[in-house]
C-alpha cells in the first residue's frame, strides 16, 4: 500500500475517525485506524466495537492498493504537527508503515488488516434520506437532555422515532425531557430505536454540510448514516425507552411569555448563588411579574425580578436552574413560552407558537 | 414517611455550614445521642449458642491455610493479643489454642435485626451504622443514662449478648463514649463536661484520624484536642485541608452531623482472597467469571440493572499494597471488568493476593421530582 495526500485532506477524516477510537483499549488493534487504498480512493476506519466510522477521501493520483492498520492517535498527532499544505507519503514496508513529508520521516508499527473487527452486516433495514441540516437540528435541540451513566442504561442515549411522515428525537434523564420533530418521507412502518450517547455525539460531528443529504438505515440492532464522505454505524441500545407522550403536560393553564434572552440572563445570574450541587432556584410568579431567588449553604442570596406576560394563578416553585438554562440556550426565538400547572407538576417550555421542539422540566421540592 | 426523611436531609445540608454561632444556638435545644456498639458481636452470638465457649479463646474468621483474617474474637482471645483484622496465621502464633469458627452470617444478621427492633422502641431517629452498631437520637426530656441502661438490660435478657453505650450531645462524642467503658458498660459525656472531656482527648480518638494523619499531626506537636484548639481555623485548613475544619470543630466537641436515616446504597462489590497468590494476568482474569457470578447475585438482590453501574476493580498485591481503578465510561460487563483489571494489574508487577469487583450508582438529589 502506498499513497500521497495533502495534510489537510487527510487530517479532517482522520480526526473524526480517531474520535471514535477509545484511548484505552485492551484489544490492541482497536487503538489503530484501518487504512485501505483502492484505485484513487482512500478509506480510513476506526471502531470501538460499538461505533464504527469510515471516512473516504479521493486521492489526486491512483495509489498502490493495500490495507493495513496503524496507531490512530500517533498518525493523527504526526499529521497535525506537520506544516500547513504539507504533502504526506504513506507507504507500507512489510510490518511497518513509513510516513514521509519534506524532510520528516516516521516509521509506525502496524497490525494486519485481517485483525480489524468488522461491524456485522445490517439485516432487514429501513432506509430514508433527509438533509444533514435537519438531522443535525433534531439532535442538537435535544442531545443536552440525555442521561450520562444512568443506571437506566436506555436513558444514556437518544430515541429516534421514524414514521412515514417524519423523524422525532427524544432524550431524557428522568428529570427533564427534550423532543424535536422534522417532517420527511419516512418508511411506511414506524420504528423506534435508541442510539447510544456516544453514537449520537459522534454522528452529529459528521453533519457539517446542512444542504447535503444523509441517508439513514435502521435495522433492529444498528443505525447507519451515510454521507458523501463518511459511513457511520452504531449499535443500538437494547431497551425500552419511556413513553415520552405520557409526560408531556397537556392541561397546563398557567401560561407565561417572556423575553428569552432576558430570562436566560436572569437564570445565569441567579445560578451563581444557587447550591453548587443541587442548583435549586425558586420561581415566584404573579400577574406579569416573575421573581427568581437563589441561595446557597454559605447563606448568600440572589434575587431577580423580570417583567413577563402572565395572567395565571400566583405560583411558587423550585427548579434546577441548569435545566432551565439548557432550554434557554437551545431555543432561538425572541420569546419563550412556559406552561405550568402547580408546584409539583412539570413545566412545558417551547417557542411561543409551539415550534418543532418541546421541553419538559420537573420541579424541585422547595 | 419518606417525606420526613427528605426534610431532615435538607436541614442537614444547611447544618453543615455554619461554625461557632450555630454551635451556641444548638446548645439551647440540647440533642441526646446514644451510640450502641455490640461487644465482640459475632463471638458473643457464638458464645450464646454454645456457652461452653465462654471461657475459651475463640475467634470468627477464615482458616490460616486459606490466609483468612480474624473478623471478631472474644475477650479471652484478646488477652493473648488477638485482634480483629489480624491475619489468622499470626493470631494462631500468639494464641496456639485459639478456637477458630467459620462464622454464620445469617444467624448474626437475625440477631442484628432483633437488636435494631429493640433500639427502634427508644429512638426518635435511628441510624444503623453496621450489623452491630447504631446511633439513636432520643427525646430531650428523657434521661439518656436510664434509657441506655434499660436498652443494655433488655438486649442482655432478650438476645443473650452484651452491648456498650455512649451518651453525648452529638455523634462524635457518643461514639467515643461507647468505647470508654467497654465491654458491657456505658459512659455519658454531659453537656457541661464536654469541654474538659474533649480537651484531654488524644487526636487519634477522633473518628477519621488514622495512624497516618496522627503522625502528621504529631509533626506539629498536635497530640490532644487541647493542642488543636490553640490553632486558628484558617491555619488548620491551610495545613490539613478539609480535615482541618473537622479538627477545629471536633477539638471543641462540636459535631453538627445529624443521624443519617436513609443511607442510599452507592455501590455493590464482592472480593476474594486467594489461598495462594496469583501470578500473571491470565490467572487473575480466570477468576473473573466466579467473581462476576457472585457480584451479579448481589446486584440482583439490590434490584439494580448491573449493566448500567459504573464498574471498579480492586487489586491487593502479595505485599498488601492495593490499588483500585474505576471508569464510569466502562460497562460493568465481563469485558469491562477485564479491561479495568488488566489496567490495574499493569500498575504493579507483583503477585496478587485479592481481587474485587464492584459497581457504583451516581449520586441523586431527592428534592428533584422525576418524570417517570
Amino acid at each position: 500500500m502506498k499513497f500521497v495526500i495533502s495534510r489537510e485532506a487527510l487530517l479532517r477524516p482522520l480526526q473524526l475517525v480517531a474520535g471514535v477510537v477509545e484511548k484505552r483499549q485492551t484489544l490492541p488493534v482497536l487503538s489503530n485506524v484501518l487504512l485501505e487504498v483502492q484505485g484513487q480512493q482512500l478509506s480510513l476506519t476506526g471502531t470501538d466495537l460499538e461505533v464504527e466510522l469510515v471516512g473516504r477521501v479521493t486521492l489526486d493520483e491512483v495509489g498502490q492498493e493495500g490495507e493495513i492498520t496503524v496507531p490512530a492517535k500517533k498518525l493523527m498527532d504526526i499529521c497535525r504537527s506537520l506544516p500547513d499544505g504539507a504533502q504526506i507519503e504513506i507507504e507500507q514496508d512489510e510490518q511497518r508503515v513509513n510516513v514521509r513529508s519534506g524532510r520528516s520521516r516516521f516509521t509506525l508499527s502496524t497490525l494486519p488488516a485481517t485483525e480489524f473487527p468488522n461491524v456485522d452486516n445490517i439485516a432487514g433495514e429501513k432506509t430514508f434520506t433527509l438533509e444533514q441540516g435537519s438531522l443535525r437540528r433534531v439532535i442538537d435541540r435535544t442531545s443536552f437532555a440525555m442521561a450520562q451513566q444512568d443506571v437506566r442504561y436506555y436513558l444514556n442515549g437518544m430515541l429516534f422515532e421514524v414514521s412515514a411522515t417524519g423523524l422525532r428525537t427524544v432524550s431524557t434523564d428522568g428529570h427533564r425531557l427534550a423532543t424535536c420533530h422534522v417532517a420527511m418521507n419516512g418508511p411506511d412502518t414506524a420504528q423506534q430505536i435508541i442510539l447510544p450517547r456516544k453514537g449520537v455525539l459522534e454522528m452529529a460531528k459528521l453533519l457539517t454540510d446542512p444542504e447535503s443529504s444523509v441517508t439513514l438505515s435502521l435495522s433492529t440492532n444498528h443505525l447507519r448514516a451515510r454521507t458523501e464522505n463518511f459511513t457511520f454505524t452504531s449499535k443500538l441500545v437494547d431497551g425500552k425507552f419511556p413513553d415520552y407522550s405520557r409526560v408531556i403536560p397537556k392541561n397546563g393553564s398557567n401560561v407565561m411569555l417572556a423575553d428569552r434572552t432576558e430570562l436566560r440572563q436572569v437564570f445565569n445570574r441567579t445560578a451563581i448563588l444557587s447550591n453548587e450541587k443541587y442548583r435549586g432556584v425558586r420561581l415566584v410568579l404573579d400577574t406579569d411579574l416573575l421573581k427568581v431567588f437563589a441561595n446557597n449553604p454559605e447563606q448568600e442570596e440572589a434575587e431577580e425580578s423580570v417583567a413577563v406576560e402572565y395572567k395565571g394563578d400566583a405560583l411558587e416553585m423550585g427548579f434546577n436552574v441548569s435545566y432551565l438554562q439548557d432550554v434557554m440556550s437551545v431555543l432561538d426565538t425572541q420569546q419563550v413560552k412556559m406552561t405550568l400547572s402547580d408546584a409539583n407538576s412539570s413545566a412545558l417550555l417551547e417557542e411561543p407558537e409551539g415550534g418543532d421542539a418541546m421541553y419538559v422540566v420537573m420541579p424541585m421540592r422547595l | 414517611m419518606s417525606y420526613s426523611v427528605q426534610s431532615s436531609q435538607a436541614s442537614a445540608v444547611s447544618a453543615e455550614v455554619p461554625a461557632v454561632a450555630e454551635a451556641e444556638s444548638a446548645a439551647v435545644t440540647q440533642r441526646k445521642v446514644i451510640h450502641i456498639d455490640c461487644d465482640c458481636f459475632f463471638a458473643a452470638v457464638e458464645m450464646r449458642e454454645n456457652p461452653a465457649l465462654r471461657e475459651l479463646p475463640i475467634a470468627i474468621g477464615g482458616e490460616s491455610d486459606r490466609r483468612g483474617v480474624i473478623a471478631t474474637c472474644n475477650y479471652p482471645a484478646r488477652a493473648f493479643g488477638v485482634r480483629s483484622a489480624m491475619a489468622t496465621a499470626q493470631a494462631k502464633k500468639l494464641c496456639p489454642q485459639l478456637l477458630l469458627l467459620p462464622g454464620r452470617m445469617a444467624l448474626y444478621r437475625d440477631v442484628s435485626k432483633q437488636l435494631m427492633v429493640i433500639l427502634q422502641e427508644y429512638a426518635l431517629q435511628l441510624e444503623q451504622v453496621s450489623v452491630d452498631e447504631a446511633y439513636l437520637e432520643i427525646a430531650s426530656h428523657l434521661n439518656a443514662t436510664e434509657v441506655a441502661r434499660e436498652i443494655r438490660e433488655r438486649v442482655r435478657n432478650e438476645l443473650g449478648i452484651t452491648v456498650s453505650a455512649g451518651i453525648a450531645p452529638n455523634k462524635f462524642l457518643a461514639k467515643i463514649a461507647s468505647d470508654w467503658n467497654k465491654p458491657d458498660g456505658q459512659w455519658a459525656v454531659k453537656p457541661h463536661q464536654v469541654d474538659e472531656f474533649v480537651a484531654a482527648l488524644p487526636v487519634g480518638k477522633i473518628p477519621g484520624i488514622g495512624p497516618a494523619m496522627e503522625k502528621k499531626l504529631a509533626l506539629y506537636k498536635l497530640q490532644t484536642c487541647a493542642d488543636i484548639r490553640r490553632w486558628e481555623l484558617t491555619e488548620l485548613v491551610r495545613t490539613f485541608g478539609r480535615m482541618g475544619a473537622v479538627l477545629y470543630e471536633r477539638s471543641r466537641g462540636i459535631d453538627h452531623r445529624l443521624l443519617n436515616l436513609e443511607r442510599p446504597r452507592k455501590s455493590v462489590s464482592v472480593e476474594c482472597t486467594f489461598a495462594t497468590d496469583l501470578a500473571g494476568e491470565e490467572h487473575c482474569l480466570a477468576q473473573l467469571p466466579q467473581l462476576l457470578e457472585r457480584w451479579h447475585e448481589r446486584v440482583e438482590r439490590a434490584g439494580w440493572p448491573a449493566a448500567a453501574l459504573a464498574p471498579f476493580v480492586k487489586v491487593k498485591f502479595a505485599d498488601f499494597t492495593q490499588t483500585t481503578l474505576a471508569d464510569s465510561h466502562e460497562q460493568a460487563s465481563e469485558q469491562g471488568f477485564a479491561r479495568l483489571l488488566k489496567l490495574a494489574l499493569q500498575r504493579e508487577n507483583k503477585a496478587v493476593r485479592l481481587l474485587g469487583i464492584g459497581g457504583r450508582t451516581p449520586e441523586i438529589d431527592r428534592n428533584q421530582l422525576t418524570l417517570f
